[in-house]
């Protein structure tokens, strides 16, 4: 592996914090290039690019921890900063389970990942990037009824490096750019509809067409027009691959050791247990191809592994990082997700609307919220009736409500349709019997 | 991916901010110079200690300034900021993690009608800030705007938040007693409490914006926030909960009884939950509880008065100026000069001085929050909301401090008026579509009323409704108005930026709420 100038200063920032009076040091040093283009009713309306770097320091001095960021890397400043970093540390309780990460645990060789695109790296010229959002505007404005059409598309960049003192040096980088449009349509009354569409790839060359990604955000927001709360009920609930990996989200919030020692998980002593219906299984894959949550190494320095996080159902691994490892007893995994993947189902989400008798499909999620400790959540909603197998009606200004382990319960379809602008790939969800708040 | 979606968030973004690596105050002036702040009269530019930390005098930002407007420029700004940010972390009885952080750089700005050139760079090298202004000012295609030579200097100073000690000058030793302080109040407060964990923060920010037209703004900003969990186990079951407090403030606010009661509510609030149920589903009259519930207003209309969102024409207030939206005792205001509370602004991130704007007046829509833009757009006054995260960004029309003022009702008899419904106590977060207008928050702790009484507990429901329309459905408002000393923070196009709201006990006649019903 090439020495390069990240990861001589991420050694250069061990030695200078070793020599400062630290014991353990942790260092990353990144670096990210951020290019944005947005246009907005036929005019450039924004132009931004940027280079953004710093140096984040975990420092275990006399037993004691800290975390230490700065941006200001001019060599006499970097010193004082780091001279400082060892006066607070010392400053603070000691804490036996506060260790680096230890060493069996870091990468014998860096795997190979397919998260850089040459093509980004040398970045679009500033008339590709015209050329991208003057296409999907062109093609969001096709209505009457447009009154804004605003399309974006930003590119970055990104390198960091971390070395410690134990004897780990390590250097990722990946690329990804994201097109999307918004689209803002006259509606009843002074109510405008406001939707739009956007897509990101870690590859230039795996986006959609921009004058496809125009015409979706415009499909989207004429499907808002004349939107209309429906009666609160209980029924059948599909979720959009788009709306999905919210939810996944919410499931495995309090799956992590933290949330386990600190007792605030509804997950807790269910390792082994279902908290799902069988339908759902999700692997946590860190070296899925060109995924979004793709990663050599995770914030610790961990190797990277695949492991299955819920498997027909069954609550089988949590992630563990070195601290609360310590604290609760738990071997340690890795203590962040990476890619979250949903094991796909058989058909697609209008083949199982055509099974929908009578039901709601969620498009997007408005706000609301989940209590880790028992489940229980509430969230808006945006979506359709589907009546006979067919989307029916946009309906808007509801809630879904209930908790988190028995909406899973009910979950009695998933898609073979992923969305994958997200590092958790999931696809259509269907579930049973959920309580929607409404007129 | 970009989003016009706007936000209120008191627990996400506080964690969020809560994991932010920090930096330690107490130690600054040992390993860098410490800027102080002039209380004497301006000195010349090269003594400035702002020009000093930054190391620009008034040639390096004519320079700058030259290079932003050298296709032409409407506007053009730089703003320097140098931030130091402290968090502390007490678990398990031990402060055992702290993170500090450093975040300073520069961003560049050329405006010209509504179109914006924007970059920023951490290095303050002038080839690096050189290369950000050309990016910026590509942008434009004119000809040249000459930079001023001089600058006209505003030192903020202000009354508004100005501390006595700054928290630069306080060391850690002084903190880790208050963690430990609430910590002990909040244990002592109920056997059944298994574990409390207090996260500290402590923020000063310096500001130095640079306007095309010669004006030069400084200032220091100061925040602060303490932050307590409390889970408990009863019956076989462990819940949790949450109380905070959060402004432009110094050490001394945290005081005995302030803490004492921050940790009560903390207690309160998650005991509470043991007994507290969903309410039923679907529509219904809804209280809410004076404070916190400004997060009505916010999601209501505060978003939608932002005029970025009317000079595009894309919010469902745009034709609404002048007429009457909602009944005439609501006044409603958003401010920037409510000292100490987290929305206080000396002046915006434009260098434009804030104000106390009125928004709802007699139940009238008066007008916009504005930044220079749209401003300049409408012919008006910038009322001084041209807000940022950091220098990394761009400005944009931002809300402050929003509230409602005193109504002619008395809570008793808004509670009495209800035959079944809830009340809305205490809240994690919003949301708001702003050109259909609906908006949603989330109640995390509040009651049902049955035949115009308080009764039982609820938890964990979402309320949606629709701006106007809730507005107009505003019926009654006490005479008991405060603002909420939580720490919000609203989200919009991807920046965070520090809030208050406020609000009298109000009755609004029908929302949505996400119960369960059967």
């Amino acid at each position: 592996m090439a020495d390069s100038e990240l990861t001589l200063l991420a050694g250069d920032v061990v030695e200078r914090a070793k020599r400062a009076g630290a014991a353990g040091v942790f260092a990353t040093v990144s670096r990210r290039k951020n290019v944005e283009l947005q246009r907005r009713d036929g005019a450039t309306e924004r132009l931004v690019e940027s280079t953004s770097r710093s140096v984040s320091v975990q420092l275990y001095v006399d037993g004691r921890f800290s975390s230490q960021s700065t941006t200001d890397l001019r060599p006499d400043r970097l010193d004082g900063f780091l001279a400082d970093a060892v006066a607070l540390t010392r400053a603070l309780q000691a804490d036996p389970a506060r260790q680096l990460t230890d060493p069996a645990l870091y990468p014998k060789a860096l795997p190979a990942l397919d998260v850089l695109d040459p093509a980004l790296v040398a970045g679009l010229t500033f008339e590709q990037q015209s050329a991208w959002v003057e296409t999907m505007e062109a093609e969001a404005r096709k209505s009457d009824r447009v009154i804004s059409v605003t399309s974006n598309v930003s590119f970055d960049h990104g390198r960091s490096a971390c070395a410690t003192s134990n004897g780990f040096v390590g250097e990722g980088a990946s690329t990804s750019i994201w097109p999307s449009v918004e689209v803002t349509l006259r509606d009843e009354g002074d109510k405008r509809a406001a939707d739009g569409f956007g897509f990101g790839a870690r590859y230039a060359a795996d986006l959609p067409d921009p004058a496809e990604i125009g015409r979706k955000a415009l499909a989207m927001t004429v499907a808002r027009l004349g939107s209309k709360k429906a009666p609160t009920q209980r029924t059948t609930m599909v979720v959009d691959p788009q709306a999905a990996a919210s939810l996944i989200s919410r499931l495995l919030a309090p799956a992590n050791a933290q949330a386990f020692q600190q007792g605030r998980s509804f997950l807790l002593g269910k390792q082994g247990a279902a908290i799902a219906s069988k339908k759902l299984s999700i692997m946590d894959d860190p070296l899925l191809p060109r995924g979004f949550g793709t990663r050599p190494f995770d914030g610790e320095g961990i190797a990277s592994v695949a492991r299955p996080i819920v498997e027909g159902g069954v609550l089988r691994n949590i992630y563990v990082d070195t601290y609360y490892g310590r604290k609760a007893g738990l071997p340690v995994t890795s203590g962040s997700p990476s890619n979250r993947v949903v094991a796909l189902g058989d058909k697609d989400r209008d083949r199982w609307i055509k099974d929908v008798k009578k039901g709601i499909l969620v498009t997007s999620w408005m706000g609301g919220n989940a209590d880790n400790n028992s489940g229980d959540f509430s969230f808006g909603i945006r979506g359709h009736i589907i009546e006979k197998g067919k989307i029916g009606a946009p309906i808007g200004e509801m809630n879904v409500t209930g908790n988190l382990v028995a909406l899973f319960g009910t979950l009695v379809g998933v898609g073979n349709d992923p969305w994958r602008a997200s590092s958790i790939v999931a696809p259509t969800l269907v579930f049973d019997g959920v309580q929607f708040a409404g007129a | 991916m970009p989003s016009r979606r706007s936000f209120l968030s008191a627990s996400a973004a506080g964690l969020g901010v809560l994991t932010m690596p920090a930096w330690l105050a107490g130690c600054a002036h040992k390993g860098a110079p410490a800027v102080e702040v002039s209380t004497t009269p301006i000195a010349p530019p090269p003594l400035n200690p702002f020009y000093t930390w930054f190391g620009v005098d008034d040639g390096v930002l004519s320079a700058l300034l030259g290079e932003l407007g050298k296709n032409g420029a409407t506007l053009a700004d730089v703003y320097f900021q140098h931030a130091r940010n402290n968090a502390i972390t007490l678990e398990d009885g031990i402060v055992s993690s702290a993170s500090a952080s450093i975040d300073q750089g520069v961003g560049l700005r050329t405006v010209i009608g509504d179109q914006q050139g924007f970059a920023f760079t951490e290095e303050l090298t002038m080839e690096a800030m050189l290369g950000a202004a050309r990016t910026a000012a590509s942008i434009a295609k004119g000809s040249a705007v000459a930079p001023p030579l001089s600058f006209s200097l505003h030192e903020a100073n202000s009354p508004l938040y100005t501390l006595a000690v700054p928290w630069g000058q306080i060391g850690v030793d002084q903190k880790l007693p208050i963690l430990s302080q609430v910590e002990g109040y909040a244990k002592a407060m109920d056997p059944a409490i298994t574990k409390v964990s207090v996260n500290w923060t402590d923020n000063e920010e310096r500001v130095l914006v640079a306007t095309l037209d010669g004006r030069v703004h400084l200032d220091v900003r100061p925040m602060t926030r303490l932050w307590v969990t409390v889970t408990a186990t009863k019956g076989g079951q462990t819940l949790s909960n949450s109380a905070n407090l959060a402004g432009r403030r110094g050490i001394g606010w945290y005081d005995e009884p302030t803490l004492r009661q921050l940790a009560k509510d903390a207690v309160d609030r998650t005991m509470v939950l043991f007994d507290a149920r969903r309410p039923p589903a679907g529509e219904m009259p809804v209280v809410l509880a004076a404070g916190a519930s400004g997060i009505l207003l916010h999601e209501a209309i505060g978003h939608g008065l932002e005029a970025d969102f009317n000079r595009t024409k894309t919010s469902i207030y745009t034709d609404m100026v002048g007429k009457p939206i909602a009944a005439d005792f609501v006044t409603i205001v958003d401010s920037g000069v409510e000292p100490q509370e987290r929305g206080a602004i000396a002046f915006d991130d434009e260098g434009n001085p804030t104000e106390r704007t009125v928004l709802v007046e007699k139940g009238v829509l008066k007008g916009y929050l504005h930044d220079q833009i749209s401003a300049n757009a409408y012919k008006v006054k910038p009322s001084g909301s041209g807000r940022r995260q950091s220098f990394r960004f761009q400005p944009l029309p931002r809300m402050r401090c929003t509230f409602m003022e005193d109504g002619p009702h008395s809570k008793e008899e808004i509670i009495a008026s209800v035959k079944n419904g809830i009340v809305a106590e205490t809240f994690t977060n919003g949301v708001v579509q702003i050109g259909a207008g609906d908006f949603t928050f989330y109640i995390k702790n509040g009651w049902l009323i049955e035949n115009g009484k308080v009764t039982s507990p609820i938890k964990d429901v979402n309320i949606i409704g629709n701006g106007p329309e809730a507005l107009k459905k505003v019926t009654m408002a006490a005479n008991d108005s405060k603002l909420d000393s939580g720490g919000w923070t609203c989200g919009k196009d991807g920046q965070g930026v520090p809030v208050s709201q406020g609000l009298p006990t109000v009755l609004v006649s029908s929302m949505t709420v996400g119960g369960v019903n059967g």
